[in-house]
């Protein structure tokens, strides 16, 4: 088990270094003046070259190999091409927007999820199982764009009950980081995206809640605990859902990874002040600092989550958990 | 070959989701082949109606069946010719990266050891890099062009086919027909291509449609974002075009069709995932 664990642990190190490295070779492989992803192209020229010696853009590959890896380790992510402020400091106030809006996304996938999944289990084969589980795979099929746009369409331009996008009422002071989460105003600019998420991403949860709860009600402890007389209501929710719920779990951190993906979009759709939004501005105006620095922190985001999907993964499976495997 | 066939239309037409989901990929099928033969005007003319005017954001008529653009562009004819973009990116990354997964994972799995440990790091660190975010910097960093479009999908999408044949060809690698054709003297290239290739065919089908129906997303969110080809417009490109346009709420025509479009080829695919589902894993079956 402890050895499984610190396997893990290194494997996940050596994947956000082999990441690193794959995104100085990319950057670096831009057309052009192989410097320009670090040294805006329009600065004057002696600017320029007293930059790349600061930046140790004249040394050899190598070493600018560990001069990045260097300011990557100590977050000294250099500076926007467009804003000219040092990128750690843009990135550190969208980091907060991104993880709210994708656990509250998260949560309303779980909660929907798995509460649907048990009473189309509990309904089998009936017009609302199979109802369900169309609308799930339908909603699967639905770029976030477009159920997006769709919620923005009806609920914010014709009912007028949400706002149109942005995270706060303009107006408003910015505030940031967790002070956030006592503004009213920003619970309910949270609603659409994060319903957006969630519609994109219950399909997962909730066909893995159905078939395992499926499986599971077909087992001997819970003829047992019919025949005791337990209310069907105990025997599925006590009994039935707390084991169907394991296999749920597992996949709902390998789901987070994929959720980036989603996230970047919803953003976009609905203006939310994120790092989505940043490294599709970012990308759009060749600002390569902010877009290298965000794309790094996005796929830190989603490495520590396989980390933690495969943690706990073990720690579910009791196989695993009580040393079966080493 | 016949035979081969004769099966596939077998299980889709047993299962009827994957029967509707065969004949929605068929009509997407043909509809790219004959694009720019069946687009009733060019996709960035902008048209003029028979009242003489500029037809800007007309919605669906006789005269323009799916509406028009702010610029009086036929949508009719931008849906065809971005039919046709989103078939050749899907297909293409489609069959690149399931040949790309099925030979890491059987490679990974029947020869094992260091090969296979080397192997499935590497997976592990693809599985490192969000997909969406690493087709727009790609994308952004090499130039908005088709082929690169597809050349970053395919990075991506064959991880997931590399895992699943993986541990596929570890079981199948143990059973009696292999150890037989090791015991006859065959080559581990004989072996993997001719005796363990042939059965995971339903499995690759399977990963086939969903590498498809991923790419087919990806192209979509990374389009909607403004990073595709400019020539090569897409149904994603189409939305990406009405966002930028800022007419959202006035040209629903302009959002349904391309949305629709999307959902309708996905959804066919995954439908017809399902049924292969069936066959790869028999155990559904009895469900």
């Amino acid at each position: 088990m402890r050895i499984f664990i610190i396997r893990r642990c290194l494997y996940t190190l050596l994947t956000l270094f082999a990441v690193a490295t794959i995104l100085f070779f990319v950057f670096r492989m831009l057309p052009g003046d192989p410097t320009a992803q670090v040294i805006s192209p329009a600065l004057d020229e002696a600017v320029q070259t007293r930059l790349k010696q600061a930046y140790g853009l004249d040394k050899p590959l190598a070493v600018q190999y560990a001069f990045y890896l260097k300011n990557l380790v100590t977050l000294n992510w250099g500076r926007s091409f467009t804003t000219a402020k040092p990128v750690f400091e843009m990135l550190a106030y969208r980091f907060w927007n991104t993880i709210f809006l994708m656990a509250a996304g998260l949560s309303f996938t779980l909660i929907l999820g798995i509460g649907m999944g048990m009473i189309m289990a509990w309904r089998r084969n009936s017009s609302l199982d199979v109802g369900s589980t169309l609308a799930a795979l339908v909603l699967q099929s639905a770029p976030p764009f477009v159920t997006g746009i769709l919620l923005l369409m009806i609920l914010s331009y014709r009912l007028d009950l949400f706002p149109t996008g942005g995270m706060l009422a303009s107006g408003t002071p910015l505030e940031s980081g967790f002070r956030l989460l006592t503004s009213g105003d920003f619970w309910h600019h949270l609603v659409l995206p994060s319903l957006t998420v969630s519609f994109y991403y219950i399909a997962t949860p909730m066909l893995i809640m159905r078939d395992s709860m499926l499986e599971i009600l077909g087992s001997d402890f819970i003829e047992l605990a019919k025949a005791k007389g337990l209310s069907p209501r105990v025997v599925m929710i006590r009994h039935a859902a707390r084991n169907a719920l394991l296999p749920v779990l597992t996949v709902t951190s390998v789901m987070i990874g994929f959720a980036i993906g989603g996230q970047v979009i919803v953003e976009q759709v609905f203006s939310w002040p994120g790092m989505g939004q940043l490294m599709v501005q970012a990308a759009s105006s060749q600002d390569y600092p902010v877009a290298q620095a965000t794309f790094f922190l996005l796929a830190v985001v989603v490495i520590l989550m396989n980390l933690l999907s495969d943690l706990s993964y073990c720690w579910l499976d009791p196989r695993i958990r009580l040393g079966a495997r080493a | 070959m016949k035979e081969f066939l004769l099966t596939q239309l077998r299980i889709l037409t047993r299962h009827r989701f994957g029967a509707f989901g065969g004949i929605v990929i068929l009509l997407f099928g043909v509809i790219a082949l004959f694009g720019p033969v069946l687009a009733p005007h060019d996709p960035w003319t902008s048209l003029t109606s028979a009242d003489g005017r500029l037809a800007l954001l007309r919605p669906p008529s006789l005269e323009f069946p799916l509406g028009t653009t702010s610029m009086g562009r036929d949508i009719l004819s931008q849906m065809i010719h971005a039919t046709r973009t989103t078939v050749i990116i899907g297909l293409s990354s489609g069959l690149i990266s399931i040949i790309i997964g099925a030979n890491v994972g059987l490679l990974a799995g029947y020869f094992g050891g260091r090969l296979d440990e080397v192997l499935m790091r590497f997976t592990d660190i693809i599985y490192g890099l969000p997909f969406l975010p690493f087709l727009i910097v790609l994308i952004s960093l090499f130039g908005r062009n088709i082929w690169f479009v597809i050349l970053a999908i395919c990075c991506i999408v064959w991880r997931t086919s590399a895992r699943v044949v993986r541990a596929q060809t570890l079981s199948i690698r143990q059973r009696q027909f292999i150890l037989a054709a090791r015991a006859r003297g065959a080559s581990s290239g004989r072996i993997i291509y001719r005796h363990i290739l042939p059965n995971i065919m339903p499995l690759l089908l399977l990963y086939t449609a969903f590498n498809i129906a991923w790419s087919v997303l990806a192209e979509a969110g990374a389009s909607f974002l403004g990073f595709s080809d400019p020539d090569n417009l897409s149904w994603g490109g189409i939305l990406y075009n009405l966002w930028i346009s800022g007419k959202i709420r006035v040209a629903w025509w302009w959002f349904a069709w391309p949305s629709i479009c999307i959902i309708l080829l996905v959804s066919a695919l995954v439908f017809v995932s399902r049924a292969y589902e069936e066959v790869a894993n028999p155990r559904l079956r009895q469900r």
